[in-house]
């Protein structure tokens, strides 16, 4: 393949994943960054970083900026990663204008797809089973009228959503007709201020589900396949924190089920390269079309661990014009997978980001069926205005069982110090009985408050060498005096 | 086998003591840290002799009680009843001996009856030979501590305060030990408290030889300090008139104020026939020559001033008191003037106030006054509220006559005489309520307390809760030998430090270096901690710094008291994305008053009252941390 030259147009963890893979294509790299970022390792890991502004998030997020700097340095595409403008049409059109090839969907099946009540129209024709609910609504006291004669039909509660949002961001649960008309206009102005539209609509709430959810992957010659479910039931406020692959179902029916209909879904929207179909599956076994986020996703690493497939690398080949080097039938799920988000973020304190504090120690484990995609490091600060993500914990294992050992071993050899993080919390959730058993659903969190009780634990060792550093420094030993 | 040990019931022990053919030893490792170290030889170190000491077969280890207990949690950064129980693991014979101030307990002041039993009560629990004295020999102020030492089944030791001038008879102390047996009957062991060093070895004899005159089967304990060099000889005619346990400690330490060395005793009996009963000399050999090397890291509790005192026969101070007069005589820069002290005014004020025993806390009363009448140049112009205390009496009645009336009228003015009668005498303290003070300690720790916490608690409040809080940051730091612990002036870069923490784990701690960024004043501290590198970073203390006022920081409960008064404050750091109300606006409970953004998620801010908005604080856009103010909210008034 010839060499070309990928621009990242995104930071962190993610940055730094896309790099590897293009690295080992051979590709050249550019990084960009805003002024935070300054001390990121994905800049010194590419071959050329590109600062781009001061920022914070609003750099990223400036399409002309981003474009900029690739033609500057050469740039034949742009990989956006996920969140900042990886799902915006009109970034992936400007690539397309600029003759830069987007790795990603077209812009037309962005912005399809990103418009959660066109998606619906496509999916319903489609065959594509739905979870009822209503069309944009209109603005002022109509679109209010809408939503509740919708609510008075279907019953409570029902969520409220973003028709521009994603990622379980925008969406909000309403359990009266008083909480709608309280909730709505926070919900357009919220939408506005996030996503720059304060479109929104009303959908029937699943109560309890497991959030399931289908990768995929297509070729521009009419090759889509599927790389099995990935489970993403335990969330807080709709953000994923654990990810599973396979899903946790043991109707092996169901799963074939849900992911033929993913590729169906696939298909009707005509999607081209790497993409993620989500249902929530309720508790009789039903299943209902969500969404089909048009990016690479957090969690893509679980499927990569029981696929043995290397999703971004799919991706760059496929966007520069390569087929599918695999069809379904050589897709082969082996094992468990699982994916825990180490965030810096004290979730006794209702999961608060801890942005600004120094790691002071950062020591990960290692050994068979580990897998970390981070970008800390000792001595880094974590940035305040970005979110708190600082290393991604994927374990593969052959059996279940095996899979909560080696997360359960990991987890304890982490040591990182100075901002709290969510690995106590996982530990708890490791020695959870309900986990351990496979059973667990969108409430999980909500019914398991014991996984918030633990202690800031210090070693002995650590408390110590505290002490020893203040008689070091100390021109006079308070404890000699 | 005539070596008596830990387990032993009393009325054994007393028996093996009164059919005793030579003498007992007890080793006083804790009056010796206490005079010579300022109580500052570490728990570590203890622990290093335990073996030999446990070995030599001694009567009793003197390992807790006096400043101590203070010390421990103050300076040496250990729990009282930790050290106690980590050295019964290694000693498992050796009886533990303590040194109990009666009424002052571990203390300085008068505790209340009920914290003085419960302090006793879990004390015993690791003691077993309890020494209970009293400055003023007023039995009473020790009853308390002699009742709660016998309910628990340890061995009681009151104590008869030594000094010397003409009321200190032989009749006097006879008739005190009498005063003394009345009331806790004749299962003790008396205990000679000279804790000056203070007489001839002639007058000892006789003290000792007119007590078992009078009472042949009570067991008599010798306790002197070497400060005029001259114990040796004290206990010498001590145990040959009749002693039959004396005290001493390791050679390897001995210095001038503490007990003389063990092995200068046991020479000097063994001449006379006297055999110390159960020692092995070769363990006392043993014991100094492993702390030998423990010395020099000690330097600096050492004396200034080399050399024996033997001028405390004319000023008396004892010798746990002299390291810390001599320190603050040079801290507080009259150095010069110490010998019209010592030797003058000292004496005087001595037997102006009536010539009892100079030991704590009489003691510090005695120096306070003669140190304020030299260096005032006003005698007794300037007193001190226990002079005051000791004047009316509080600490018990005058053991021979009260101070002249011209003294009186110098402290309390022209109206002393009404003072006296209406201020006079002791006062009954009243008993705390325990159970208050536990919740209180609970408080203030943040977790529910031991009832060993809560005793140490109960005798120095602050104290204990700062160290209960090092604790907890720093772990249990007795395992770090003197030369860590006591390092002055850092480590070397490159040093490496070996310990083993408290559960027995091995640890290395290489010194890496420190850095100091000029900005910000921030100094950080590279460590390799078992071969991998942490940094520690501290703020240097600026006069800035040290002015600046306290940076506010609230608790989750605090804003949601301050919200329950219509203080609404910022529950977390956020962007305010949107004000909802104005000064002036009424508002209801629930009502919405400031929409804050964080994480991408809007969380109203809603209110806790009905009321009236007095202050908004933010504005769209404002960037708040948690605790900030967002919203006042008067409540109308009921």
């Amino acid at each position: 393949m010839e060499k070309k030259k990928i621009l990242v147009a995104n930071r962190g963890e993610i940055a730094l994943r896309i790099i590897r893979a293009a690295q080992e294509l051979g590709h050249a790299t550019v990084a960009i960054y805003e002024t935070p970022d300054a001390d990121a390792l994905p800049l010194r890991i590419a071959d050329e970083a590109v600062w781009i502004g001061d920022g914070p998030r609003v750099d990223y997020l400036n399409i002309e900026k981003v474009i900029k700097a690739a033609k500057k340095t050469g740039a034949h595409a742009i990989h956006p990663g996920y969140g900042f403008l990886a799902e915006n049409p009109d970034f992936a059109a400007a690539c397309e204008e600029a003759g830069i090839i987007f790795i990603g969907p077209p812009s037309e099946v962005i912005r399809n797809l990103g418009d959660k009540v066109v998606a619906r129209r496509i999916m319903e024709e489609a065959g594509i089973p739905m979870v009822p609910g209503t069309g944009n609504l209109p603005p002022g006291d109509e679109g209010l009228e809408a939503a509740l004669a919708f609510a008075d039909k279907h019953g409570y509660p029902v969520m409220l959503k973003a028709t521009a949002g994603g990622g379980g961001r925008g969406i909000r649960r309403v359990e009266s007709a008083e909480q709608l008309r309280e909730e709505l206009p926070v919900a357009r102005a919220e939408a506005q201020a996030a996503f720059g539209s304060d479109a929104v609509y009303v959908e029937k709430a699943v109560v309890n589900p497991k959030h399931v959810e289908v990768q995929i992957i297509a070729d521009r010659y009419g090759e889509t396949v599927h790389l099995g479910t990935r489970d993403c039931s335990i969330q807080r406020r709709n953000q994923k924190l654990v990810e599973i692959a396979p899903a946790m179902i043991t109707d092996k029916k169901l799963l074939d089920e849900i992911c033929d209909a993913a590729v169906r879904a696939a298909k009707a929207a005509n999607y081209f390269n790497a993409g993620t179909v989500e249902f929530l599956v309720d508790q009789d076994g039903k299943y209902y079309f969500m969404e089909i986020n048009t990016r690479l996703q957090v969690e893509h690493t679980v499927t990569e661990m029981i696929t043995g497939i290397d999703i971004v690398r799919t991706m760059i080949k496929l966007a520069l014009g390569k087929k599918l080097a695999f069809r379904q039938e050589d897709v082969v799920l082996r094992g468990h997978a699982v994916e825990m988000r180490i965030n810096a973020e004290d979730p006794q304190n209702d999961f608060m980001p801890e942005g600004g504090k120094k790691v002071t120690v950062y020591r990960s484990p290692g050994g068979y069926g580990v897998r970390l995609d981070g970008f800390v490091y000792q001595g880094y600060t974590v940035p305040q205005v970005y979110d708190s993500l600082l290393v991604k914990l994927t374990v593969h294992g052959f059996s279940w069982n095996e899979t909560v050992d080696r997360l359960r071993r990991c987890l304890r050899n982490f040591n990182i110090a100075g901002p709290k993080t969510t690995i106590p919390f996982y530990l708890n959730i490791v020695e959870d009985p309900d986990f351990q058993k496979g059973e667990f659903d969108t409430s999980y969190l909500d019914t398991h408050p014991h996984l918030f009780e633990y202690e800031d634990v210090q070693s002995e060792v650590n408390k110590l060498a505290g002490l020893i550093a203040e008689i070091h420094w100390k021109k006079e030993n308070p404890y000699a005096a | 086998m005539e070596r008596i040990v830990f387990g032993m019931p009393v009325d054994e022990v007393l028996r093996t003591l009164r059919s005793a053919d030579g003498y007992y030893i007890t080793n006083t490792a804790r009056d010796l840290s206490q005079s010579d170290y300022k109580n500052r030889i570490l728990l570590h170190t203890d622990l290093l002799a335990a073996e030999p000491r446990e070995a030599a077969g001694y009567f009793s280890l003197e390992i807790t009680g006096g400043a101590s207990i203070h010390v421990d949690i103050l300076r040496k950064q250990v729990d009282p009843f930790l050290k106690l129980e980590l050295l019964r693991e290694k000693m498992p014979k050796t009886m533990f001996q303590t040194l109990c101030r009666g009424v002052n307990l571990f203390g300085y002041r008068p505790y209340p009856q009920n914290v003085i039993r419960l302090v006793v009560r879990e004390f015993a629990k690791y003691v077993d030979v309890w020494r209970v004295f009293d400055f003023m020999n007023h039995v009473p102020n020790m009853q308390a501590v002699f009742e709660e030492v016998q309910a628990a089944g340890k061995i009681l030791e009151p104590c008869i305060c030594f000094s010397t001038g003409p009321e200190h008879t032989n009749d006097f102390y006879v008739g005190k030990v009498a005063e003394i047996l009345d009331v806790t009957g004749p299962d003790i062991i008396l205990c000679i408290k000279n804790h000056g060093g203070l007489g001839t070895p002639k007058r000892i004899g006789e003290l000792v030889a007119a007590i078992k005159d009078r009472f042949p089967d009570l067991v008599i304990h010798y306790h002197g300090h070497n400060t005029d060099s001259n114990d040796v000889g004290r206990i010498q005619a001590a145990v040959l008139a009749g002693a039959t346990i004396v005290d001493a400690s390791d050679h390897a330490f001995s210095a001038y104020y503490g007990p003389p060395p063990i092995l200068s005793v046991i020479h000097t009996l063994k001449d006379h026939g006297k055999r110390a009963i159960g020692i092995d000399e070769e363990a006392v050999v043993a014991t100094s020559d492993v702390l030998r090397d423990e010395r020099p890291h000690y330097d600096c509790f050492e004396s200034q001033f080399r050399g024996f005192l033997p001028t405390v026969q004319i000023h008396k101070l004892p010798g746990g008191a002299m390291g810390s007069s001599l320190e603050q005589a040079v801290k507080g820069g009259f150095l010069q003037q110490m010998p019209e002290i010592l030797h003058k005014e000292l004496p005087k004020v001595q037997v102006e106030l009536g010539n009892w025993w100079s030991v704590t806390p009489g003691s510090q009363i005695l120096w306070t006054t003669a140190v304020r009448n030299v260096l005032d140049g006003d005698r007794y112009g300037n007193p001190s509220g226990d002079l005051k205390n000791l004047l009316l009496g509080k600490y018990g009645p005058f053991p021979f006559y009260r101070p002249a009336d011209w003294i009186y009228e110098k402290v309390f003015g022209s109206d002393w005489q009404k003072i006296l009668e209406q201020e006079g005498g002791m006062d009954d303290i009243e008993d705390i309520d325990i159970e208050k003070e536990r919740q209180t300690l609970a408080k203030r720790l943040g977790w529910e307390p031991t009832d060993q916490q809560l005793v140490t608690y109960l005798q120095h409040p602050n104290d204990a809760v700062e160290f209960f809080k090092f604790e907890q940051k720093f772990g249990r730091v007795y395992v770090l030998p003197p030369s860590i612990f006591l390092r002055r002036g850092g480590f070397k870069l490159g040093e490496t430090l070996h310990f083993r923490d408290h559960d027995g784990k091995e640890h290395v701690i290489e010194i890496g270096p420190t850095l100091k960024n000029e900005e910000t004043g921030e100094i950080t501290v590279y460590l390799n901690v078992d071969h991998h590198q942490r940094f520690y970073t501290f703020k240097e203390e600026t006069a800035a710094t040290a002015a600046a006022p306290a940076q506010t920081s609230l608790s989750k409960e605090e804003i949601a008291e301050l919200a329950e008064a219509g203080d609404m404050r910022a529950p977390f750091t956020a962007n305010v994305c949107d004000v909802l109300v104005e000064e002036g606006q009424e508002v209801k409970k629930g009502d919405r008053l400031v929409i804050l953004e964080a994480m991408k998620m809007q969380t109203p801010v809603e209110s806790m009252v009905d009321g009236v908005v007095v202050e908004v604080t933010v504005d769209l856009g404002d960037a708040v941390q948690m605790g900030d103010k967002l919203v006042k909210i008067a409540k109308p008034e009921a």
